[in-house]
């Protein structure tokens, strides 16, 4: 299988990029994937803490792409899974440390051993977020139903396609169907008139996510997470598989739908 | 300081950029216009004033120097946006001005306009897709827009009155005409769901349904 390189960004800062990563990381690699995560966040690194992996870093990229040390010396192997690897942020150096072309190396590097490669791009549009989508074929970006959130996504989306990144698609994230059915939340539908390219999911706002984040197990992990099963959805579709956009619609409401479904059989 | 002038279609540009007051600047038109003896009377004349910000009463002043002479004003072109000193747009722009050849050409842009994209077009422009919040798009003539504007959009850059800004959905950040700009009223959002045109009436900027 030819390997991927997806560069998730957003522009705006906490919108859910390295949650997103995490999560769609550790998804792909329950399926079996060989995946590797790259944290491209110098000097504000937050991915490794997320995948609960902190303690382990030993090299940095920036060792990684200076040749201070190999290539698969930099890699974390990932506690709970066969197959799932993240390559740190340095903490103590800022993004200048690292080149663009620099970042096309590695990345053409690691296609020989994974499937697939995700990075974890910076909020911004500055050299962070040139470094991280250098190498990348394809883009997701995340963005959250705000205002400020559609706009940084919009002048992202140009960015990329500048770059010529033109096939990008689009996560939304923490959405709240009850806002959205009130009319006080940006549903789907508005999101995609304004930026006008693919869905590949909706993520629901999910409290479980700030536990699973603090406690550095991904929320894909839990059976019972509706963020997490929304982000295993996400996965199977990043490999292809036709799998329908995840239902808004709250838990009791799914309940109605079973109850419909009893009584429609007898 | 001297005072350039060259046929550009069927009209005569004058730069009056040199000159720095008004009252020099109408003198170096008058020095200018008793040498162009050849000029047929009633030849349409275009001033191209640079930078400087004129009052109606000067323009019409030019204008009755012009007439003096048997000649109409045909366009005032300005670098200037508006008073707005942090408009960038005057640098781009300059060299576009004299190039009035192009005004008549028109542009088509088949993609959105995203937030953050500038795209400046010297006559018309026609966008085969929308033009979202944080785009400008700036042109000489006329705007077209196929699908939603929601950005800026600047038609009749260079002070063309006439200039028309059309869109299959008209709601915008922010409309500009020749010199004049409007936004839409605060807090009040009207959703129609036809196309509309954006023009001048009466030295004002008015919105209504397209009719074609």
């Amino acid at each position: 299988m030819k390997s991927r390189v997806i560069v998730i960004t957003s522009g705006k800062g906490g919108v859910g990029k390295t949650t997103t990563t995490a999560n769609l990381g550790t998804a792909l690699a329950m399926m079996g994937k060989r995946v590797v995560m790259i944290d491209t966040d110098i000097g504000l690194r937050n991915l490794d803490v997320v995948m609960g992996l902190e303690n382990r870093i030993v090299f940095d990229i920036v060792d990684a792409v200076n040749g201070h040390c190999k290539l698969k010396q930099a890699l974390i192997k990932d506690k709970r899974f066969e197959g799932l690897y993240l390559l740190p942020a340095a903490q103590t150096k800022d993004k200048t440390a690292v080149s663009p072309h620099q970042m096309k190396n590695m990345v053409n590097e690691l296609r020989k051993e994974f499937d697939f490669i995700l990075v974890d791009c910076p909020a911004g549009i500055e050299q962070g977020f040139k470094n991280a989508i250098a190498g990348a074929d394809k883009a997701v970006v995340v963005a959250t139903p705000e205002v400020s959130s559609v706009r940084d996504a919009d002048r992202i989306i140009g960015l990329l396609e500048a770059a010529g990144l033109t096939q990008t698609k689009l996560i939304i994230n923490r959405i709240r169907s009850k806002m959205v059915k009130r009319g006080d939340m940006m549903d789907t539908g508005d999101i995609i008139d304004i930026l006008a390219i693919d869905l590949l999911g909706v993520v629901p706002e999910d409290e479980a996510i700030v536990v699973s984040t603090n406690r550095g197990e991904p929320a894909v992990m839990e059976n019972m997470s509706r963020a997490g099963a929304a982000y295993r959805r996400i996965a199977r579709r990043l490999n292809g598989e036709d799998v329908p956009i995840y239902s808004l619609e709250d838990p009791e409401n799914i309940m109605d739908k079973f109850k419909k479904i009893l009584k429609l059989a007898r | 300081m001297s005072t350039a002038y060259k046929p550009v279609s069927n009209s005569m540009l004058i730069d009056l950029k040199a000159y720095n007051t008004f009252a020099q600047m109408k003198e170096g038109l008058e020095n200018k216009l008793a040498l162009m003896t050849d000029l047929p009377i009633g030849s349409k004349v275009n001033l191209d004033i640079g930078k400087k910000i004129l009052s109606n009463k000067q323009i019409r002043d030019l204008e009755d120097t012009l007439l003096d002479y048997g000649m109409h004003l045909d366009q005032l072109m300005s670098g200037r946006l508006d008073k707005d000193e942090n408009v960038d747009l005057e640098e781009d722009q300059a060299p576009l001005i004299e190039d009035i050849k192009h005004y008549e050409n028109t542009a088509l842009i088949c993609r959105h306009i995203r937030s953050g994209q500038k795209k400046f077009v010297p006559g018309n422009a026609v966008v085969l897709g929308d033009i979202n919040p944080g785009a400008e798009l700036i042109a000489g003539g006329n705007i077209l827009v196929m699908g939603s504007l929601r950005g800026l959009a600047h038609a009749g850059v260079f002070g063309d009155e006439e200039a028309i800004i059309t869109a299959y959905r008209l709601n915008p950040t922010q409309l500009r005409i020749a010199t004049h700009i409007t936004r839409p009223p605060d807090g009040e959002r009207n959703e129609v769901d036809y196309p509309e045109v954006a023009r001048i009436r009466e030295g004002r900027v008015v919105i209504e349904k397209l009719k074609i």
